[in-house]
Protein backbone atom coordinates (compact mmCIF):
# COMPACT_ATOMS: atom_id res chain seq x y z
CA UNK A 1 0.00 0.00 0.00
CA UNK A 2 2.88 2.35 0.85
CA UNK A 3 4.55 1.98 -2.55
CA UNK A 4 1.17 2.33 -4.25
CA UNK A 5 0.39 5.69 -2.64
CA UNK A 6 3.95 6.89 -3.28
CA UNK A 7 3.58 6.20 -7.00
CA UNK A 8 0.19 7.93 -7.10
CA UNK A 9 1.67 10.92 -5.25
CA UNK A 10 4.37 11.09 -7.93
CA UNK A 11 1.65 11.41 -10.56
CA UNK A 12 0.30 14.58 -9.02
CA UNK A 13 3.64 16.35 -9.02
CA UNK A 14 4.34 18.03 -12.32
CA UNK A 15 7.68 17.93 -14.19
CA UNK A 16 9.33 20.64 -12.13
CA UNK A 17 8.82 18.91 -8.81
CA UNK A 18 5.94 21.12 -7.69
CA UNK A 19 2.17 20.99 -8.09
CA UNK A 20 0.79 24.41 -9.06
CA UNK A 21 -2.36 25.27 -7.08
CA UNK A 22 -1.83 21.88 -5.35
CA UNK A 23 -3.84 20.12 -8.05
CA UNK A 24 -2.88 17.54 -10.61
CA UNK A 25 -2.09 18.51 -14.19
CA UNK A 26 -5.27 16.92 -15.58
CA UNK A 27 -7.52 18.72 -13.12
CA UNK A 28 -5.99 22.15 -13.74
CA UNK A 29 -6.22 21.67 -17.49
CA UNK A 30 -9.88 20.70 -17.14
CA UNK A 31 -10.50 23.92 -15.17
CA UNK A 32 -8.77 25.99 -17.85
CA UNK A 33 -10.76 24.26 -20.57
CA UNK A 34 -13.98 24.99 -18.66
CA UNK A 35 -12.97 28.64 -18.40
CA UNK A 36 -12.46 28.82 -22.17
CA UNK A 37 -15.77 27.06 -22.79
CA UNK A 38 -17.43 29.51 -20.42
CA UNK A 39 -16.10 32.34 -22.61
CA UNK A 40 -17.67 30.71 -25.68
CA UNK A 41 -21.06 30.38 -24.00
CA UNK A 42 -20.75 33.89 -22.63
CA UNK A 43 -20.22 35.26 -26.14
CA UNK A 44 -23.58 33.73 -27.11
CA UNK A 45 -25.27 35.16 -24.01
CA UNK A 46 -23.69 38.58 -24.60
CA UNK A 47 -25.12 38.55 -28.12
CA UNK A 48 -28.46 37.42 -26.70
CA UNK A 49 -28.50 40.29 -24.20
CA UNK A 50 -27.91 42.86 -26.90
CA UNK A 51 -30.29 41.42 -29.51
CA UNK A 52 -33.06 40.82 -26.99
CA UNK A 53 -33.00 44.43 -25.84
CA UNK A 54 -32.77 45.80 -29.36
CA UNK A 55 -36.44 44.84 -29.65
CA UNK A 56 -39.39 46.20 -27.73
CA UNK A 57 -40.16 44.57 -24.41
CA UNK A 58 -42.74 41.74 -24.44
CA UNK A 59 -46.36 42.84 -24.52
CA UNK A 60 -47.82 41.99 -21.11
CA UNK A 61 -50.17 39.02 -21.17
CA UNK A 62 -53.47 39.45 -19.38
CA UNK A 63 -55.53 37.02 -21.43
CA UNK A 64 -54.14 33.57 -20.76
CA UNK A 65 -54.00 32.38 -17.18
CA UNK A 66 -51.87 29.40 -16.01
CA UNK A 67 -53.67 26.04 -16.29
CA UNK A 68 -56.17 27.61 -18.69
CA UNK A 69 -57.43 25.56 -21.59
CA UNK A 70 -55.73 26.35 -24.91
CA UNK A 71 -56.67 25.10 -28.35
CA UNK A 72 -54.53 23.71 -31.16
CA UNK A 73 -54.40 27.11 -32.79
CA UNK A 74 -52.94 28.83 -29.73
CA UNK A 75 -50.18 30.47 -31.78
CA UNK A 76 -52.74 31.82 -34.26
CA UNK A 77 -54.89 33.10 -31.40
CA UNK A 78 -51.91 34.92 -29.90
CA UNK A 79 -51.16 36.49 -33.27
CA UNK A 80 -54.79 37.64 -33.53
CA UNK A 81 -54.68 38.99 -29.98
CA UNK A 82 -51.62 41.02 -30.92
CA UNK A 83 -49.33 39.28 -28.44
CA UNK A 84 -47.06 37.73 -31.10
CA UNK A 85 -45.82 40.64 -33.22
CA UNK A 86 -42.70 41.23 -35.27
CA UNK A 87 -41.22 44.13 -33.35
CA UNK A 88 -41.86 42.96 -29.78
CA UNK A 89 -39.85 40.21 -28.14
CA UNK A 90 -42.36 37.46 -27.25
CA UNK A 91 -43.26 36.81 -23.65
CA UNK A 92 -41.50 33.54 -22.68
CA UNK A 93 -44.47 32.26 -20.70
CA UNK A 94 -46.61 32.35 -23.84
CA UNK A 95 -44.07 30.46 -25.93
CA UNK A 96 -42.81 27.83 -23.49
CA UNK A 97 -46.15 26.56 -22.27
CA UNK A 98 -46.36 22.93 -23.37
CA UNK A 99 -45.73 19.71 -21.50
CA UNK A 100 -45.31 16.16 -22.85
CA UNK A 101 -48.45 14.02 -22.79
CA UNK A 102 -50.57 16.96 -21.59
CA UNK A 103 -52.36 18.64 -24.48
CA UNK A 104 -54.48 21.73 -24.40
CA UNK A 105 -53.32 23.20 -21.09
CA UNK A 106 -51.38 26.43 -20.64
CA UNK A 107 -48.47 25.36 -18.44
CA UNK A 108 -46.03 28.27 -18.55
CA UNK A 109 -42.40 27.36 -17.87
CA UNK A 110 -43.41 24.04 -16.22
CA UNK A 111 -41.42 21.88 -18.61
CA UNK A 112 -38.24 23.93 -18.46
CA UNK A 113 -38.41 23.85 -14.65
CA UNK A 114 -38.58 20.07 -14.85
CA UNK A 115 -35.55 20.06 -17.15
CA UNK A 116 -33.64 22.26 -14.71
CA UNK A 117 -34.53 19.94 -11.85
CA UNK A 118 -33.39 16.86 -13.83
CA UNK A 119 -30.03 18.45 -14.60
CA UNK A 120 -29.45 19.68 -11.05
CA UNK A 121 -30.32 16.23 -9.72
CA UNK A 122 -27.90 14.57 -12.14
CA UNK A 123 -25.25 17.00 -10.86
CA UNK A 124 -25.99 15.82 -7.32
CA UNK A 125 -25.57 12.16 -8.28
CA UNK A 126 -22.33 13.11 -10.05
CA UNK A 127 -20.84 14.77 -6.98
CA UNK A 128 -21.97 11.81 -4.86
CA UNK A 129 -20.03 9.58 -7.29
CA UNK A 130 -16.95 11.78 -6.82
CA UNK A 131 -17.35 11.63 -3.04
CA UNK A 132 -17.64 7.82 -3.17
CA UNK A 133 -14.51 7.80 -5.34
CA UNK A 134 -12.57 9.52 -2.55
CA UNK A 135 -13.48 6.56 -0.34
CA UNK A 136 -12.54 4.08 -3.11
CA UNK A 137 -16.08 2.64 -2.93
CA UNK A 138 -16.31 1.14 -6.43
CA UNK A 139 -19.94 -0.05 -6.26
CA UNK A 140 -21.23 3.32 -5.04
CA UNK A 141 -19.27 5.16 -7.72
CA UNK A 142 -20.76 3.01 -10.49
CA UNK A 143 -24.28 3.34 -9.05
CA UNK A 144 -24.14 7.13 -8.94
CA UNK A 145 -22.47 7.42 -12.35
CA UNK A 146 -25.24 5.32 -13.88
CA UNK A 147 -27.84 7.64 -12.34
CA UNK A 148 -25.97 10.64 -13.74
CA UNK A 149 -25.92 9.12 -17.23
CA UNK A 150 -29.65 8.41 -17.02
CA UNK A 151 -30.31 11.98 -15.86
CA UNK A 152 -28.27 13.38 -18.75
CA UNK A 153 -30.07 11.18 -21.25
CA UNK A 154 -33.44 12.29 -19.83
CA UNK A 155 -32.44 15.93 -20.22
CA UNK A 156 -31.44 15.32 -23.84
CA UNK A 157 -34.76 13.61 -24.50
CA UNK A 158 -36.62 16.57 -22.97
CA UNK A 159 -34.67 19.05 -25.07
CA UNK A 160 -35.32 17.01 -28.21
CA UNK A 161 -39.06 17.03 -27.44
CA UNK A 162 -38.95 20.79 -26.88
CA UNK A 163 -37.22 21.33 -30.23
CA UNK A 164 -39.69 19.05 -32.01
CA UNK A 165 -42.62 21.00 -30.58
CA UNK A 166 -41.20 24.33 -31.71
CA UNK A 167 -40.24 23.14 -35.17
CA UNK A 168 -43.78 21.74 -35.41
CA UNK A 169 -45.19 25.17 -34.58
CA UNK A 170 -43.11 26.74 -37.33
CA UNK A 171 -40.01 27.97 -35.54
CA UNK A 172 -36.94 27.99 -37.79
CA UNK A 173 -33.55 29.62 -37.84
CA UNK A 174 -34.86 32.11 -40.38
CA UNK A 175 -38.21 32.89 -38.84
CA UNK A 176 -40.81 31.97 -36.25
CA UNK A 177 -44.46 32.72 -35.52
CA UNK A 178 -43.83 34.20 -32.06
CA UNK A 179 -42.08 37.43 -32.94
CA UNK A 180 -38.71 38.67 -34.26
CA UNK A 181 -36.66 36.31 -36.38
CA UNK A 182 -33.79 36.27 -33.88
CA UNK A 183 -35.95 34.72 -31.17
CA UNK A 184 -36.05 31.15 -32.46
CA UNK A 185 -32.63 31.47 -34.10
CA UNK A 186 -31.01 32.36 -30.77
CA UNK A 187 -33.04 29.71 -28.97
CA UNK A 188 -31.93 26.92 -31.29
CA UNK A 189 -28.30 28.03 -31.38
CA UNK A 190 -27.88 28.48 -27.62
CA UNK A 191 -29.85 25.41 -26.53
CA UNK A 192 -28.32 23.42 -29.40
CA UNK A 193 -24.79 24.31 -28.39
CA UNK A 194 -25.62 23.49 -24.78
CA UNK A 195 -27.35 20.26 -25.79
CA UNK A 196 -24.23 19.29 -27.72
CA UNK A 197 -22.24 19.75 -24.52
CA UNK A 198 -24.72 17.63 -22.58
CA UNK A 199 -24.42 14.94 -25.24
CA UNK A 200 -20.63 14.91 -25.14
CA UNK A 201 -20.85 14.91 -21.34
CA UNK A 202 -23.05 11.83 -21.42
CA UNK A 203 -20.64 10.12 -23.83
CA UNK A 204 -17.68 10.92 -21.54
CA UNK A 205 -19.63 9.70 -18.52
CA UNK A 206 -20.41 6.41 -20.27
CA UNK A 207 -16.72 5.87 -21.07
CA UNK A 208 -15.69 6.61 -17.47
CA UNK A 209 -18.56 4.45 -16.17
CA UNK A 210 -17.28 1.49 -18.19
CA UNK A 211 -13.79 2.15 -16.84
CA UNK A 212 -15.13 2.20 -13.28
CA UNK A 213 -16.89 -1.13 -13.84
CA UNK A 214 -13.69 -2.63 -15.26
CA UNK A 215 -11.76 -1.60 -12.15
CA UNK A 216 -9.34 0.69 -14.03
CA UNK A 217 -9.37 3.25 -11.22
CA UNK A 218 -9.08 0.66 -8.46
CA UNK A 219 -5.85 -0.43 -10.15
CA UNK A 220 -4.74 3.17 -10.54
CA UNK A 221 -5.31 3.84 -6.87
CA UNK A 222 -7.47 6.93 -7.26
CA UNK A 223 -10.74 8.02 -8.84
CA UNK A 224 -9.50 11.36 -10.08
CA UNK A 225 -10.84 10.77 -13.58
CA UNK A 226 -14.34 10.64 -12.12
CA UNK A 227 -13.64 13.98 -10.48
CA UNK A 228 -12.42 15.54 -13.74
CA UNK A 229 -15.39 14.33 -15.74
CA UNK A 230 -17.55 15.52 -12.83
CA UNK A 231 -16.14 19.03 -13.25
CA UNK A 232 -17.23 18.99 -16.89
CA UNK A 233 -20.70 17.77 -15.94
CA UNK A 234 -21.15 20.48 -13.31
CA UNK A 235 -20.03 23.05 -15.85
CA UNK A 236 -22.79 21.83 -18.21
CA UNK A 237 -25.28 22.22 -15.35
CA UNK A 238 -23.97 25.69 -14.53
CA UNK A 239 -24.33 26.84 -18.13
CA UNK A 240 -27.90 25.56 -18.13
CA UNK A 241 -28.65 27.61 -14.98
CA UNK A 242 -27.55 30.74 -16.84
CA UNK A 243 -29.23 29.83 -20.13
CA UNK A 244 -32.42 29.21 -18.15
CA UNK A 245 -32.06 32.55 -16.35
CA UNK A 246 -31.33 34.59 -19.46
CA UNK A 247 -33.57 32.90 -21.96
CA UNK A 248 -36.64 32.14 -19.95
CA UNK A 249 -36.64 34.78 -17.24
CA UNK A 250 -35.00 37.90 -18.71
CA UNK B 1 9.26 12.40 -0.34
CA UNK B 2 9.02 10.77 3.07
CA UNK B 3 5.59 12.09 3.99
CA UNK B 4 2.57 10.95 1.95
CA UNK B 5 1.02 14.30 1.25
CA UNK B 6 -2.30 14.28 -0.58
CA UNK B 7 -1.82 16.65 -3.46
CA UNK B 8 -4.70 15.80 -5.75
CA UNK B 9 -7.18 17.88 -3.81
CA UNK B 10 -7.07 20.12 -0.79
CA UNK B 11 -9.07 19.20 2.31
CA UNK B 12 -12.49 17.61 1.88
CA UNK B 13 -14.73 18.15 4.91
CA UNK B 14 -15.82 15.09 6.88
CA UNK B 15 -19.53 15.81 6.37
CA UNK B 16 -19.24 16.19 2.57
CA UNK B 17 -22.26 14.00 1.86
CA UNK B 18 -24.63 16.05 4.03
CA UNK B 19 -23.23 19.25 2.52
CA UNK B 20 -24.00 17.86 -0.93
CA UNK B 21 -27.63 17.14 -0.07
CA UNK B 22 -28.03 20.48 1.69
CA UNK B 23 -26.72 22.21 -1.43
CA UNK B 24 -29.18 20.26 -3.59
CA UNK B 25 -32.12 21.50 -1.52
CA UNK B 26 -30.76 25.06 -1.62
CA UNK B 27 -30.48 24.93 -5.43
CA UNK B 28 -33.96 23.41 -5.68
CA UNK B 29 -35.38 26.16 -3.45
CA UNK B 30 -33.72 28.91 -5.49
CA UNK B 31 -35.09 27.46 -8.74
CA UNK B 32 -38.58 27.50 -7.25
CA UNK B 33 -38.02 31.08 -6.06
CA UNK B 34 -36.94 31.99 -9.61
CA UNK B 35 -40.16 30.68 -11.15
CA UNK B 36 -42.43 32.12 -8.48
CA UNK B 37 -40.77 35.54 -8.69
CA UNK B 38 -41.10 35.49 -12.48
CA UNK B 39 -44.85 35.19 -12.23
CA UNK B 40 -45.28 37.61 -9.34
CA UNK B 41 -43.22 40.28 -11.11
CA UNK B 42 -44.72 39.61 -14.55
CA UNK B 43 -46.53 42.93 -14.72
CA UNK B 44 -43.48 44.99 -13.76
CA UNK B 45 -41.04 45.98 -16.50
CA UNK B 46 -38.07 47.47 -14.69
CA UNK B 47 -34.39 46.69 -15.09
CA UNK B 48 -34.30 45.83 -11.37
CA UNK B 49 -36.20 42.64 -12.20
CA UNK B 50 -33.33 41.58 -14.48
CA UNK B 51 -30.68 42.34 -11.87
CA UNK B 52 -32.67 40.25 -9.40
CA UNK B 53 -32.73 37.23 -11.73
CA UNK B 54 -29.04 37.61 -12.54
CA UNK B 55 -28.31 37.82 -8.81
CA UNK B 56 -30.27 34.61 -8.14
CA UNK B 57 -28.33 32.94 -10.98
CA UNK B 58 -25.04 34.02 -9.42
CA UNK B 59 -26.14 32.64 -6.03
CA UNK B 60 -26.87 29.28 -7.66
CA UNK B 61 -23.51 29.47 -9.45
CA UNK B 62 -21.80 30.05 -6.09
CA UNK B 63 -23.19 26.78 -4.75
CA UNK B 64 -22.56 24.74 -7.91
CA UNK B 65 -18.98 25.98 -8.35
CA UNK B 66 -18.18 26.14 -4.64
CA UNK B 67 -19.55 22.84 -3.37
CA UNK B 68 -20.21 20.60 -6.39
CA UNK B 69 -17.05 21.59 -8.23
CA UNK B 70 -15.17 21.67 -4.96
CA UNK B 71 -13.86 25.19 -5.56
CA UNK B 72 -14.52 26.30 -1.97
CA UNK B 73 -11.94 23.80 -0.78
CA UNK B 74 -9.27 24.47 -3.38
CA UNK B 75 -6.37 26.88 -3.13
CA UNK B 76 -7.50 30.53 -3.25
CA UNK B 77 -5.26 31.23 -6.24
CA UNK B 78 -7.08 28.67 -8.37
CA UNK B 79 -10.43 30.04 -7.23
CA UNK B 80 -9.52 33.60 -8.21
CA UNK B 81 -8.05 32.54 -11.59
CA UNK B 82 -11.43 31.14 -12.56
CA UNK B 83 -13.83 33.51 -10.80
CA UNK B 84 -12.32 36.90 -11.65
CA UNK B 85 -12.48 36.53 -15.48
CA UNK B 86 -16.08 35.37 -15.14
CA UNK B 87 -16.95 38.47 -13.10
CA UNK B 88 -15.80 40.59 -16.02
CA UNK B 89 -17.73 38.44 -18.48
CA UNK B 90 -20.90 38.72 -16.39
CA UNK B 91 -20.42 42.48 -16.40
CA UNK B 92 -20.12 42.34 -20.20
CA UNK B 93 -23.45 40.49 -20.48
CA UNK B 94 -25.13 43.01 -18.20
CA UNK B 95 -23.62 45.88 -20.19
CA UNK B 96 -24.95 44.51 -23.48
CA UNK B 97 -28.40 44.19 -21.97
CA UNK B 98 -28.23 47.87 -21.12
CA UNK B 99 -26.79 48.92 -24.49
CA UNK B 100 -29.29 46.96 -26.60
CA UNK B 101 -31.63 49.87 -26.12
CA UNK B 102 -29.51 51.93 -28.52
CA UNK B 103 -30.37 49.72 -31.50
CA UNK B 104 -33.99 49.77 -30.39
CA UNK B 105 -34.05 53.56 -30.50
CA UNK B 106 -32.31 53.59 -33.89
CA UNK B 107 -35.03 51.32 -35.25
CA UNK B 108 -37.68 53.84 -34.20
CA UNK B 109 -35.82 56.77 -35.70
CA UNK B 110 -35.70 55.00 -39.06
Amino acid sequence: MATNTLSTEKKFIWGGGKSPFSVSYGKLMMWIFLLSDAFTFSSLLIAYGFIRYSFQSPIPNTIVKPLAHVGHDFVEQMKQAGLFVQDHWPSPELVFNHFPFIHGLHLPLFFVSLMTFILIFSSVTMVLAVEAGHRMAKDEVSKYMLLTIIGGAMFLGCQAWEWTTFIGEGARLYGNPYGPRSFAALFFIVTGFHGFHVFSGVVLNVIIYINVLNGTYEKRGHYEMVEKVGLYWHFVDLVWVFVFTFFYLI
Amino acid sequence: MEHTEHLEHTETPKDMKSQIWKTFWILFAFTIIDIVLYFILLSYHSMIKNWLFIFLGVVKAYYIVGIFMHMKFEKKALMYSIIIPMVFVLFFIALMILEGDYTNILRWIK
